[in-house]
């Protein structure tokens, strides 16, 4: 077997070509990274990192987060994927509008997002007001200032990140592969399962990783519709940074972090390495 | 030679003279422009009104306003060199920890003359005195009419006579002082607050308060949309509130009262001019006129002959207000906060 | 119900009708296919051969029509419950799935017990020439050896039809005639009964028992490929179907089984009159380019033309000239090569010949 075809040869354009993302990469990831690692060890010891992963406050809250970013991936996957196949087999005209909808929160600040959840979902909200009437409840549900509420603010925004990477994949299943299983004797359902469903894994793992992977650095939504509650780890960070001036454990805590999502993502790569040969 | 010596004696008269002027030539050289960060929104316009206005009439600068207040911001400026900001506004914990952490330019006395102000905010070296704002309690009108309404902490922690969900701040700025007069500790004997006394307290509201709040706005919100019915906010917002027609009430009496600092980060490029802006606010005619417009007044003396006198009542200056509040003590907080938000911290997230 | 002509008929298509908007897709075609035979549906593009495949696997639906299938009547089954076969232009296998994976799906489908399924899979993978492949997956496969998986997903479970629908269009010439004399193979020992889709008249003509014409959404032709080439039934398919000179003429004279036809330019032509009657209706006459031969000085033939060499094309075992006719009008005509001869060049002169049987009159209308 030729050299060609075991990986890239190394010759001068590929070098060029790679130089500037990797400068790019370099400049606004590797130095920033390796600043804030400097300032966690800035007393030239790990005590900051000590403190983060023993001191009951930061484990609580470190497992707080994988908890809501767990959730709020499952819950982005279970609306997402559904979501994501309307788009795909909608009319041009109905993707777009479908889009412009799943889009709204990037275009709305958090406050008014919040106010807006609370007009639906606070105690005298418009879905409370509503179960009250129709007499189905007999006190107001607590959907807001909790971690439910948490959850339904971050999955509102997150869900687009699961949405457009599983949508793309689907846009790229032939479909012609469905009308095979079809005619081979699959029902639509049996079709759906064995042969759509796996070819857009690839995309279900791109957006859970990508969701995921963005829950655990929240912390203006859990700040704002957590009631004060939950708390997040980018929530006890920014405290940090902005209130306590520590921003050594600050770093030691967005390192942990960091190693965290990076440890998490990989695992699933990994995991997954095997089942993603097709795409 | 004589002509040659009186040239001398000329020239090093010229170089004395220019070397005495020369510095206030760097100092006053003016930029287009400087950076005022403050808190924005509703206060952002009110600034603009009152001070800003002058300023840039005055000294033909113009006033760029940025938000919001951000100490890790300040520290990251002046480390890094690169000070974006000539004035900021703090809360006065913030301000005092950036003065020990050298963060902070000296007030020039020279320029801003603070004569007219309480005495205890003349001696601040680092830290200029702005304006006052009290943390009071509100509640729905609406809910608790006349002759049934929460006037003391006490009623705000009667959950029997006064029932429905509360807000708080997610801090313990204020809310430990609260709990203690709610536990009936006298609101002139606080400090140095009974800190276990003061949470033993809180555990007993902590179950009735479904909000703890984070931002100003958020505060007066939930009352407006009756997602509480008591709460606490800071008394600009629910004067707001109030202004639009919320059946919202504030109550003076207990409430908090403390300072909001403007500060000069430690080697702000227009530094003077920095010194012209808050010499400008001591201002006590644009004190009145910022006052008028957001209810946090100026601490110049002389500032209430020019408020008018329908906002008076929502001053937390006003001598009717005044006498039934309590004064943060800073330095308790500056000593004890980082303690005791470390401690909040796993308080109010512990089932 | 149209019955088929000989032999049972294994599908039975009557009066499918398809419209899509104004165009009309299928309009009205009946076709019976016999037991074991493969018949192939020619056509251009557009001509609705690919809506008639899509229709009887079950991909599209009829505006009007019945499908029956070994006397079962499927028009409105779903793909699922039809029981036939379909190899896709490209092939459509999972690709994320192993080749063994890929030919038992139709049979898992069927609930067959895991045993049976892998004895199965294994006959059919013997079967179309790849045993030993059944863990690869489809993109580690050769275009050819794809197809072939496709060929055996598409008979492992014993379907009452075969349905191919261009396989040879995505692979090279020399590998395209491998496969469509194995696929031809294939269909003839398992005695699959075969509709064929391709607009490639050649790869028609090699592999089909029959052919149907398609135009415009219907049938213009249906018969042996020997019957479509020697005997079209009107100008498209004259045209369509290989090469050909068609003359417009008019019958001029009609004697002794004979008919004389006056063509353009003066040209007259004699061709066995078989239904020819009507003095003055206007035909096309078709002479195959094959047909003619170059005539020795002084020897004559039924038809005779004299023209020049305009353009030689070098074919190998024979050589293809354009010709133009000394009255006007042009003549393709293919000779065979024989060495030593040479090519003639362009500007040379010739003179032709061919019986009248060489020809075959079909409508001009």
């Amino acid at each position: 077997m030729s050299a060609g075809l075991l990986g890239l040869r190394r010759d001068g354009p590929a070098i060029a070509m790679g130089t500037v993302p990797l400068l790019f990469l370099l400049l606004l990831f590797v130095y920033p990274v390796a600043r804030l690692l400097s300032f966690s060890v800035e007393g030239g010891n790990f005590a900051h990192f000590e403190k983060a992963l023993t001191d009951g406050l930061y484990v609580q809250v470190f497992l707080e987060t994988l908890r809501i970013a767990l959730i709020v991936a499952a819950i982005c996957l279970v609306l997402g994927y559904p979501l994501a196949y309307g788009l795909a087999i909608a009319s041009p005209l109905w993707a777009t509008i479908g889009f412009a909808f799943l889009l709204l929160p990037f275009w709305t600040s958090v406050l008014v997002r919040t106010y807006a959840w609370m007009i639906l979902l606070g105690r005298n909200g418009l879905l409370n007001r509503t179960l009250l009437d129709l007499g189905i409840i007999d006190q107001p549900l607590a959907l807001l200032h909790n971690r439910t509420g948490v959850i339904i603010g971050m999955v509102h925004v997150l869900l687009p990140y699961m949405v457009f990477p599983i949508y793309s994949v689907m846009r790229r299943v032939d479909r012609q592969l469905l009308s095979a299983a079809e005619g081979l004797g699959a029902s639509p359902t049996q079709a759906f399962r064995r042969v759509f469903v796996p070819l857009t894994l690839p995309g279900v793992f791109a957006g859970a990783t990508l969701v995921f992977v963005i829950s655990l650095g929240f912390f203006i939504t859990p700040a704002l519709l957590g009631g004060g509650r939950v708390m997040m780890i980018g929530v006890q960070i920014e405290r940090l940074v902005r209130q306590f001036l520590d921003w050594g454990l600050a770093a030691a805590v967005a390192i942990i972090l960091l190693a965290a999502a990076l440890g998490i993502a990989a695992l699933l790569r990994r995991l997954l390495r095997g089942d993603l040969t097709w795409s | 030679m004589t002509i040659s010596k009186m040239a001398w004696l000329g020239g090093v008269a010229l170089a004395a003279a220019v070397a005495w002027a020369v510095p206030v030539a760097a100092q006053t050289a003016k930029p287009a422009q400087i950076v005022v960060n403050a808190s924005g929104g509703a206060q952002a316009a009110a600034l603009r009104k009152s001070f800003y206005e002058e300023f840039e009439k005055r000294f033909g600068i113009r006033v760029v306003d940025s938000s919001p207040p951000d100490m890790g911001k300040l520290r990251a400026m002046v480390t890094t060199g690169n000070i974006e900001w000539a004035v900021t506004e703090l809360n006065v914990e913030d301000a005092m920890l950036a003065q020990e952490q050298g963060l902070l330019e000296p007030i020039d006395p020279k320029i801003v003359d603070r004569s007219r102000f309480p005495a205890n905010l003349q001696g601040r070296t680092h830290i200029f005195t702005r304006s006052a704002y009290s943390t009071v309690m509100g509640y729905r009108n609406d809910i608790f009419p006349a002759g049934k309404r929460p006037t003391t902490w006490a009623d705000f922690w009667n959950v029997k006579d006064f029932p429905g969900p509360r807000a708080m701040q997610n801090s313990p700025i204020d809310n430990l002082e609260f709990a203690l007069i709610a536990d009936g500790v006298d609101k002139d004997k606080l400090y140095p607050l009974d800190v276990e006394r003061a949470f033993k307290k809180l555990d007993q509201i902590k179950p009735h308060v479904t909000v703890w709040w984070t931002t100003g706005a958020q505060s007066a919100q939930l009352l407006i949309d009756k997602e509480v019915v008591l709460g606490t906010a800071w008394n600009g917002r629910y004067y707001a509130a109030i202004q639009q027609g919320a059946p919202i009430n504030m109550e003076w009496n207990q409430a908090g009262i403390k300072e909001s600092a403007f500060v000069i980060p430690k080697g702000a490029k227009d530094a003077h001019w920095a010194q012209q802006m808050l010499s400008v606010m001591t201002d006590p005619k644009l004190q009145g006129i910022y006052a008028n417009i957001v209810t946090y007044p100026g601490l110049n003396l002389d500032a209430t002959q020019y408020t008018d006198p329908k906002i008076q009542p929502f001053l937390p200056t006003h001598k009717d207000n005044l006498s039934r509040q309590w004064w943060q003590d800073v330095d308790w907080w500056v000593k004890n906060g980082k303690t005791m938000q470390d401690r909040w911290s796993r308080w109010v997230i512990a089932k | 119900m149209v019955e088929p002509a000989t032999g049972s008929a294994d599908l039975e298509l009557s009066g499918l009708i398809r419209r899509f908007g104004t165009v009309t897709a299928l309009a009205g075609v009946d076709l019976a296919v016999r037991a074991g035979e493969l018949l192939t549906i020619l056509g251009p593009s557009g001509s609705g051969k690919t809506t008639l495949l899509k229709a009887v696997a079950g991909f599209e639906m009829l505006d009007a029509g019945d499908i029956r299938l070994k006397g079962r009547d499927i028009t409105l089954a779903p793909p699922a419950r039809r029981n036939i076969g379909m190899v896709f232009q490209n092939y459509a296998l999972f690709p994320h799935m192993d080749v063994a994976a890929n030919v038992a799906f139709p049979l898992e489908m069927r609930g067959m017990a895991k045993a049976a399924i892998a004895e199965k899979v294994a006959w059919a993978l013997q079967t179309v020439d790849l045993a030993g492949y059944g863990a690869r997956l489809p993109r580690q496969l050769s275009g050819g050896q794809q197809q072939r998986v496709a060929l055996a997903r598409a008979v492992v479970f014993d379907p009452g039809l075969l349905l191919l629908d261009e396989p040879f269009g995505a692979l090279d010439r020399k590998l395209r005639e491998q496969m469509q004399l194995e696929v031809k193979r294939l269909q003839r020992r398992l005695g699959l009964t075969t509709l064929f889709v391709t607009h490639d008249q050649e790869e028609a003509l090699i592999l089909s028992d029959r052919i149907a014409v398609m135009k415009s959404g219907q049938i213009e032709q249906l018969g042996t490929p020997e019957e479509i080439y020697a005997r079209p039934a009107n100008r498209f398919v004259a045209d369509f179907i290989g090469e050909s000179n068609l003359f417009r003429c008019r019958v001029s004279a009609v004697a002794d089984g004979m008919a004389t036809l006056t063509g353009e330019g003066g040209l007259t032509l004699r061709i066995v009159a078989g239904t020819l009657t009507a003095i003055g209706s206007e035909i096309g006459a078709l002479l195959r380019p094959e047909r003619p031969r170059i005539l020795v000085p002084g020897e004559t033939a039924g038809n005779m033309a004299e023209g020049e060499v305009v353009e030689a094309v070098y074919l190998g075992e024979s050589v293809k000239y354009a010709l133009r006719l000394v009255g006007g009008g042009s003549l393709l005509v293919r000779l065979p090569f024989k060495a030593g001869h040479g090519m003639l060049s362009p500007g040379q002169r010739l003179r032709l010949g061919w019986d009248p049987a060489d020809m075959h009159a079909v409508p001009w209308s």
